[in-house]
């Protein structure tokens, strides 16, 4: 299968998309209320936001094959190293943002 | 695993011995299995003897798990208790029995072949008692006495998980015919790890007995920075983790085998896939280990 990254494209937007929500809902507390109410505590609103986004992306990159050809899902090294990038980014946001907020207290 | 023991062992100096004791294990055991899977023709051989290096391997593994049997005998009978008293001491005896029982077949029996299968088959099971084995006594020794068995269901799947993934990344190093479907089976277990024993088991605790036991100790203790910043980033950044796992699993599942075999630029790219997914779970377990111990110590004061 030509565009099996299709999985992997979808997973380091997901996994952007939601490391950007953690960080504003860790900078934000009316974010995190919000985020809290939705399901009764914001750490499970945020894992099912990850969730919704993973299928909404999977389902966007494999219905459009002009999504798929416009982000280039065939190439499998760029997406693998976009995820890693991404991933790794996002990691170091939310811990200097953590950082930052508990050096600030 | 080996490096988040090492981590956590240069965290808790008391904890070395421990830590040593299962990073030389785990070490020969998959020295073991890998040259056992050389012998089997899964991955590519090296160059030399392979019989003799897997047989010396075996021995020196053998001789090692006798040893260290006996060194945790000696702990447990320091603090008067038995050995068998401690789920870690009972799945150390099986390990040990079941090297024995490896090891003595192979060394003694002149046709071997009848015996082979059931060699292959017991030399693969010890793989995840060992990890099993070795996330318990992490557990003993770091975690336990602060969180419930939630917690320790929670850290052997992250072993597991852990282990499965090194198998990934064994079956994309070394292609042979049969690894694209090996590798489906281990990211299926990996995504079921991840997914059941990390994500909902480790979140139902952290929002039932975390919140309302450990997180006040901790933040009211010397260290309230191990709840402000590791375990807030911790249970963030693992969220990631499912996403990456199933991601894998399902490129893995619906990839051609041809591409598989013939494209090692695909194949390096799962590998790194989940040489990530690798790192997050080893992250994880170093975070997990300083927010328990922490707990515990608050709770000791």
């Amino acid at each position: 299968m030509k565009e099996s990254a299709t999985f992997i494209a979808s997973a380091a937007i997901t996994i952007f998309f939601t490391g950007c929500i953690v960080i504003a809902h860790d900078a934000s507390t009316d974010f995190k209320q919000s985020l809290a109410a939705f399901t009764g505590h914001h750490w499970i609103s945020v894992s099912v936001i990850t969730i919704v986004l993973f299928m909404l992306f999977l389902g966007l990159l494999l219905g459009s094959k002009n999504a798929r050809k416009s982000l280039r899902v065939y190439d499998i090294k760029l997406w693998s190293t976009a995820l890693i990038v991404v991933t790794l980014l996002m990691m170091l946001g939310i811990l200097a943002e953590l950082v930052a907020r508990y050096l600030a207290d | 695993m080996l490096l988040a023991i090492g981590g956590i062992a240069l965290v808790y100096e008391r904890w070395v011995g421990h830590a040593l004791i299962a990073i030389i294990g785990l070490v020969l055991m998959i020295y073991v299995l890998t040259t056992g899977a050389m012998l089997k023709g899964r991955i590519k051989r090296s160059s030399g003897n392979v019989f003799k290096l897997h047989k010396r391997g075996g021995i020196y593994f053998g001789a090692f798990i006798l040893g260290s049997f006996g060194y945790g005998l000696w702990i447990r009978l320091q603090h008067g208790e038995s050995i068998l008293s401690s789920i870690h001491g009972k799945l150390g005896l099986i390990i040990l029995l079941i090297v024995v029982l490896q090891l003595i077949p192979s060394l003694f029996l002149k046709n071997r072949t009848r015996y082979r299968r059931l060699h292959k088959i017991v030399g693969y099971a010890l793989a995840p008692i060992l990890v099993i084995d070795a996330s318990w006594g992490l557990h003993d020794g770091v975690i336990a006495g602060t969180k419930s068995d939630l917690v320790l269901l929670h850290s052997i799947s992250g072993g597991l998980a852990a282990l499965a993934l090194v198998w990934i990344l064994l079956e994309m190093l070394h292609p042979t015919d049969r690894s694209l479907a090996r590798a489906r089976i281990a990211s299926y277990f990996a995504a079921f790890l991840v997914t059941a024993g990390c994500w909902i088991a480790g979140g139902y605790n952290y929002l039932t007995v975390y919140g309302s036991q450990v997180k006040p100790v901790i933040l009211t203790g010397p260290h309230p920075w191990v709840h402000e910043i590791v375990m807030e980033a911790k249970e963030h950044i693992f969220v990631f983790l499912p996403i990456i796992a199933f991601a894998l699993s399902i490129t893995l599942s619906v990839l051609d085998r041809d591409v598989f075999l013939s494209d090692a630029k695909y194949r390096r790219a799962l590998a790194m896939i989940a040489c990530l997914a690798l790192f997050m779970v080893l992250l994880m377990f170093l975070m997990g280990a300083i927010i328990s111990d922490t707990g515990k110590t608050g709770m000791e004061v």
